[in-house]
């Protein structure tokens, strides 16, 4: 499916601000996205993930420090090639309104002078891999997409040249929970089929601990703590990464209902499940629901 | 290139030669005029006049305004055209016009020749200027016959006319302080053409008028008399570039030879002719030039 | 009808040379205006004053601005068609700049962050997708174009201001009508042509 190794992405001090802004957008972040990764950028609105996303694509440049992409500055050379070699989705989609979605997904391509046979071949495989039957799908304009649709599309257009880094900014914040848990489940699988790097930035925990093999949650322009889902969930570095994640009660798979409902008495939202090294969380809410759907007895 | 595409070049490549072509002959005089009746007349009688004696002659009639016909004149693009003396001294020298038409002429002429290097050729009897008319009717009821009579009855009265009346300073205002009175009952603007018509239907008693309009031809209408010569005489004479003179001085011959035949009088006439039996301009000009010639 | 049917040559030449007025204004008037609207769209800085000074330009007196440019460049058709251009700006390029503006942000940003130019983006994104609002503006300066036009006949260059001026003056009615009900007519004309382009550029938009 993509023949090249994701690239790896350092953040090595990075201090953004906009012109005119009284304090930074990033204020002093460093950390490293081991090459294929999925890592996630978790945080609350204003915490400057965006903008970190963003300087990876130099869409943002970067007021003192490196962003480095294989260990080279992303700020040495032409932006416009940089980016042709970089995947962005963004949560608005953005999808060129007068094109259809063959030609949404051909634009990298057609920038890089591809063939128009190679092009037509790779705007196929890649509807199938998003899940939309490309004969349905290629002459379509965007008016005529859901917001899922439309999506899955938007993320077909970004790898469609085989980028070494996909960037997502918030891509599933626009749609509806039910479409939303789809896509992030066909983001996983995507994720696991390519070897590309994929940075994934957000505010939601659930969609964080669903996704990502690293974590990095930031608040206020920093880094509060980078690290694997467990590691944030068991042994989490100051007070606002715990109280993201729950109180860190961590119950067994195995546990039963029961006991589930009474860890859930003390006033958790979540809880933390482990099974062996595997660690998820399960959400007040989500159970709610899945009481609705389910025969529980 | 297919037929369509082909025609369509053609005519794209006529459209912008179009506007070349009228500077074609270098050697042709370029008499212009503004876009009235009587203007277009006049300019008509110049430039057939220097045809009979010889000249080509390129036309340039619908000039907007003397401002357009000046930067014309001055330019080069016209040669020369019909101008009123008082307008000259009005619109272009900002001077006071007087009642004695010669003293104006000649102050006209040596500023123009002063200040621009322009020539006014002899100036004829024609005199289009500003007058106020009225209904025989109206004339009988109110012994209304001169402008002194008409500035103390005007409250009596009410005034059909245009916009610019209210605006020149030779206008309501001039007559205002120079007879005193002239408060009409009220003051109604229309468009030039529309305003003989609100005073023959009745929606008005006094109308501006100018003493060569064709509607004054007949009976129908009066004339108020300027007793006291508050408006400036507006003589007509051609008013011509040095260096094109120098050229062809049979230009100066030509015109001052038809200047004296060009009388108020006459004017009404041909005036009538284009407006009122539709005449073609071009061939009243040609009429009248075969009977001033004999 | 009376004058139309005892002089149809002269008004039909007469409503060609119109023609050719706001045609060739058009399109000079467009070339000019489409940099000037998308500079206008970029730079807030470049936009004000440049919209101030069409501004003061569009109100200037009609046979003011004619006598300035006769002064300048004489009398005929390249004068009024620059009279005309000068008039079409504050409307042309205006729209330009508010169609360019509209397009979405998030396919504009999209459009950068895939690794297009700004040249690129500007022709295969922004323009595409300003296109109805540009039609719109042309509409518009278009029929504004064809009243204006008869400006013409107060600087020898023909057009049907010609058969206007000189039929009012005469009180001739049928000669102005003559005159203005052909330009009525092809400012509707123009109107419903520019609207069908309209309606097919916002379809496939």
């Amino acid at each position: 499916m993509n023949a090249r190794a994701g690239a790896t992405i350092a953040f090595d001090s990075l201090v953004v601000t906009y012109p005119g802004a009284d304090r930074a957008a990033i204020d002093g972040v460093s950390f490293d996205v081991p090459a294929g990764s999925f890592t996630v950028v978790l945080g609350p609105s204003g915490c400057g993930k965006s903008t970190l996303l963003r300087s990876v694509n130099r869409l943002v440049e970067a007021s003192t420090g490196r962003v480095l992409l294989d260990g080279g500055d992303v700020s040495g050379g032409d932006a416009v090639a940089l980016r042709r070699g970089i995947g962005y989705v963004i949560q608005a989609v953005g999808l060129f309104s007068h094109m259809t979605v063959a030609q949404n997904i051909a634009v990298v391509p057609g920038l890089l002078d591809w063939e128009q046979a190679r092009i037509d071949a790779r705007v196929d495989e890649l509807l199938s891999l998003v899940g939309l039957e490309p004969q349905r799908y290629r002459a379509r304009y965007p008016r005529a997409l859901s917001g899922g649709e439309a999506q899955r599309v938007g993320v077909a257009r970004a790898i469609a040249a085989q980028p070494r880094v996909l960037l997502m900014d918030e891509p599933f914040g626009a749609v509806d929970a039910i479409v939303r848990a789809s896509l992030q489940d066909e983001t996983r699988r995507i994720a696991s089929e390519l070897r590309t790097t994929i940075l994934f930035v957000t505010h939601d925990v659930d969609e964080a601990l669903r996704l990502a093999d690293r974590i990095v949650v930031m608040r206020d322009g920093r880094v509060e703590q980078a690290g694997t889902p467990l590691e944030l969930l068991t042994a989490p570095a100051t007070p606002y990464v715990a109280s993201l994640f729950g109180t860190g009660t961590a119950i067994a798979a195995e546990a039963s209902l029961r006991d589930v409902l009474a860890a859930f008495s003390d006033g958790a939202q979540r809880l933390t499940v482990r099974d062996g090294d595997n660690v998820g969380t399960i959400s007040f809410a989500a159970l709610r629901q899945a009481r609705g759907d389910n025969d529980l007895s | 290139m297919n037929l369509t595409r082909r025609s369509a070049l053609a005519l794209t490549a006529a459209g912008l030669l179009l506007p070349s072509c009228a500077s074609g002959n270098a050697r042709a005089v370029r008499v212009g005029s503004k876009n009235f009746t009587e203007a277009i007349v006049v300019g008509e009688i110049y430039a057939q006049g220097l045809e009979r004696a010889g000249l080509s002659v390129e036309r340039a009639f619908d000039l907007g305004s003397v401002q357009i016909a000046m930067a014309a004149l001055q330019r080069g693009d016209i040669d020369l055209y019909p101008e009123y003396t008082s307008t000259g001294l009005v619109d272009v020298l900002h001077i006071a016009p007087s009642s004695n038409a010669s003293s104006n002429y000649r102050i006209v002429r040596d500023a123009y020749a002063k200040r621009y290097d322009l020539v006014w050729l002899d100036a004829s009897p024609l005199d289009d200027a500003q007058a106020l008319a009225t209904t025989a009717a109206i004339s009988q009821k109110f012994k209304l016959t001169t402008l002194s009579q008409c500035a103390v009855l005007a409250p009596q009265l009410r005034l059909a006319t245009i916009a610019e009346f209210l605006a020149r300073a030779d206008g309501l205002k001039g007559l205002q302080k120079f007879y005193g009175g002239f408060q009409f009952k009220s003051v109604q603007t229309y468009a030039m053409a529309l305003k003989y018509r609100a005073l023959l239907d009745g929606a008005d008693d006094v109308a501006l008028a100018f003493t060569t309009d064709a509607a004054i031809l007949g009976d129908r209408l009066i004339v108020l008399r300027d007793d006291r010569n508050f408006w400036p005489p507006y003589n007509i004479a051609p008013v011509v570039r040095r260096a094109t003179l120098a050229r062809e001085p049979k230009i100066a011959r030509v015109l001052n030879a038809l200047a004296p035949s060009l009388t108020t009088a006459a004017a009404r006439r041909m005036n009538a002719a284009v407006d009122i039996d539709h005449r073609d301009p071009a061939t009243v000009a040609a009429e009248f030039l075969k009977t001033a010639r004999a | 009808m009376s004058y139309l049917t005892a002089h149809p040559r002269e008004v039909a030449w007469l409503f060609v040379q119109h023609c050719a007025l706001v045609g060739t204004a058009l399109a000079i008037a467009f070339a000019i205006a489409l940099p000037l609207g998308i500079f206008a769209a970029r730079s807030a800085r470049f936009a004000t004053p440049l919209y101030g000074t069409l501004a003061v330009i569009y109100t200037i007196p009609s046979l003011a601005l004619l006598a300035a440019i006769v002064r300048f460049f004489g009398l005929g058709f390249w004068p009024t068609v620059i009279a005309l251009v000068a008039y079409a700006q504050f409307v042309l390029a205006r729209n330009v700049a508010a169609g360019v503006r509209g397009v979405p942000y998030a396919q504009t940003d999209a459009a950068r962050g895939l690794g297009m130019t700004s040249l690129q983006r500007l022709l295969r994104i922004e323009l595409p997708l300003a296109t109805p609002v540009i039609l719109g503006g042309l509409r518009i300066a278009v029929v504004a174009m064809i009243a204006l036009a008869t400006l013409g006949g107060y600087v020898n260059a023909g057009g049907l201001g010609v058969l206007i001026f000189r039929g009012l003056d005469a009180q001739y009615t049928a000669e102005t009508l003559a005159g203005s009900i052909p330009a009525a007519l092809l400012a509707i004309a123009a109107d419903l042509f520019f609207r069908a382009l309209e309606r097919r550029a916002i379809g496939s938009a």
